[in-house]
């Protein structure tokens, strides 16, 4: 052990620096292993094998297991943001006839495609990513590899189809629970008939296509970065338990991330009216 | 085997109310297991002196708020674009430069901080905290532990009760400063509104501190419900590596739906 300590120590460097260029490196290699992630996923979604099996199979655990957390938790922030506009709207004009058509523009644009999203990110990506990264974990996943097929093939596709079209539906069927309990706290709270609030006449084309891809890049996101992060699982048990929280924190900050740059487009698109 | 023939096969009535039933006793379970751990916490916390570790609180907080602040400033950042784009067809249907800073600090300070940093911290802080507990749990450090008659409640899960509950406040305060900044220059970069006047709509006498303490206060709910969904899950972990992945996702499902039903109490009891 003489040796050792005769040795000369490589000089490491210390500080800030140090720090900031090792994130600024994870950062890059983790955008560069998430792109081929993607890019991989879209090219065996054209040319993978076809199993529509596993595709249903997902569908139902994605969107039917998700409902009933969607619909609860839809229709309370619909509630909560129905009483935050009226109580916006009584400080400055005492006037309600408009609250339901600008909730329901709102709702369309925005609200219900981040928020389902959000939630959907939580439950979603919390699951695919521990799924897999047991699967990682228990070199389930070595063992597809020795068989000569690529994980994301089997793994990563069928969940990013299901996924594309099961978010689409699921926050469709939570714009609608929000804006009918939203309907039923304006009626409650601050006197809005139903028949005044259900108001369409704020809502145009821009308003839908906005709202609509959202929900498409969102449901395309989730499971690519919750995937990702599942398949770079290292470390055994504790490992998944990591693997999970970084699927639910970067999906939703993807999520985040894709809303600030989709508005912004349909805003520069679509134009303030 | 003749007896399993015998009985009449449950219709399908019969399993849907069973299965109804079942949820309910599970939402039970859960509800009063954490009702049970929240007690077993203030007890150790209003003993006296405080029966808390504090090193391991100092780490707690280290680990839990000072990591945290990176995601914390790039959420707040978009979120305050992101309520000005959402305002921005308002404010220029109806002419109201002046209104945008007021419109975007009601829905950020009231609504939009809060909720957002909460679930940011719950997917971050609850869910890891939780799988930190669990591993403890299901490698059997915690009856090591109770072994050793070191009481695993005072020393690994008040710190981290009271850990999850400050970062969230203080993540709160920040992120309600960051966001409004973000706001702000959004404001002028994309409807060409001056931070200046954004400034003036924020401080023109249409908020209020009633406003700020509404939002920290939903803040320190939500804070309570994160903590205890997640050591509670945490320490309910069954069935080795997998049951601790199973607790996670459980964790972070209940903190978001507790999270919400929340907040739609506190808005209505505050006003």
């Amino acid at each position: 052990m003489a040796n050792a300590e005769t040795t000369p120590r490589p000089v490491e460097a210390t500080g800030p620096v140090r720090d900031l260029g090792a994130a600024a490196i994870d950062l890059f290699i983790g955008g560069r292993e998430l792109y081929s992630v993607f890019v991989r996923t879209l090219y065996y979604v054209v040319r993978g094998r076809r199993d529509r099996g596993a595709v249903v199979r997902q569908m139902f655990e994605i969107g039917n297991r998700s409902l009933f957390f969607v619909s609860i938790t839809m229709g309370f922030i619909g509630m909560i943001l129905c009483y935050q506009a009226g109580l916006q709207a009584k400080r400055v004009v005492p006037d309600y006839t408009m609250l339901g058509a600008t909730y329901l523009e709102l709702l369309v644009r925005d609200l219900a495609a981040s928020l389902g999203a959000l939630m959907l990110a939580t439950r979603v990506g919390a699951g695919i990513a521990a799924e897999i990264g047991s699967m990682v974990v228990t070199e389930q996943v070595d063992a597809l590899r020795m068989c000569a097929a690529d994980p994301i093939d089997f793994l990563v596709k069928p969940r990013f189809l299901a996924s594309m079209v099961m978010t689409t539906v699921l926050i469709v069927w939570g714009a609608v629970i929000a804006f009918a309990a939203g309907a039923a706290t304006a009626n409650v709270a601050f006197d809005v008939p139903v028949k005044t609030f259900c108001n369409m006449s704020l809502i145009d084309a821009g308003d839908l296509t906005i709202g609509l891809s959202k929900c498409v890049a969102y449901g395309a996101a989730i499971p690519i970065v919750s995937g990702y992060c599942g398949l770079s699982t290292f470390g055994g048990s504790e490992g998944v338990g990591w693997a999970t929280t970084r699927a639910v924190v970067n999906s939703s900050l993807a999520i985040i991330i894709l809303n600030a740059i989709i508005s912004t487009g349909g805003l520069l698109v679509f134009g303030a009216k | 085997m003749s007896d399993a023939q015998a009985a009449p096969r449950p219709s399908r009535l019969e399993n849907v109310a069973a299965a109804t039933g079942a949820a309910f006793i599970g939402i039970a379970e859960t509800v009063g297991g954490m009702g049970v751990l929240f007690g077993r916490i203030v007890s150790r916390l209003f003993a006296f002196p405080p029966r808390v570790d504090w090193p391991e609180l100092k780490r707690n907080l280290y680990k839990m708020a000072v990591k945290s602040l990176p995601i914390v400033v790039v959420t707040a950042l978009f979120t305050g674009a992101i309520m000005v784009i959402q305002a921005a067809p308002l404010v220029k249907r109806y002419g109201a430069e002046g209104l945008l800073g007021w419109g975007a600090g009601f829905g950020t300070l009231r609504e939009v901080a809060p909720l957002l940093t909460a679930l940011m911290i719950s997917g971050r802080v609850g869910a890891n905290n939780t799988a930190e507990l669990g591993t403890m749990v299901v490698t059997e450090q915690i009856d090591a532990l109770r072994t050793l008659a070191i009481d695993p409640i005072a020393f690994l899960v008040a710190p981290r009760f009271i850990g999850i509950i400050v970062t969230l406040f203080c993540m709160t305060l920040y992120a309600d400063g960051l966001a409004l900044l973000g706001a702000a220059y959004s404001g002028y970069g994309l409807i060409q509104v001056e931070p200046q006047s954004f400034y003036n709509g924020l401080t023109s006498g249409l908020l209020n501190f009633g406003d700020v303490a509404n939002g920290l206060v939903k803040s320190l709910v939500f804070g309570l419900v994160i903590a205890l969904a997640s050591c509670h899950f945490g320490l309910a972990t069954k069935g080795g590596a997998p049951g601790v992945g199973r607790s996670v996702n459980a964790t972070v499902v209940a903190s978001a739906a507790g999270v919400f039903v929340l907040d739609y109490l506190v808005s209505f009891i505050l006003g």
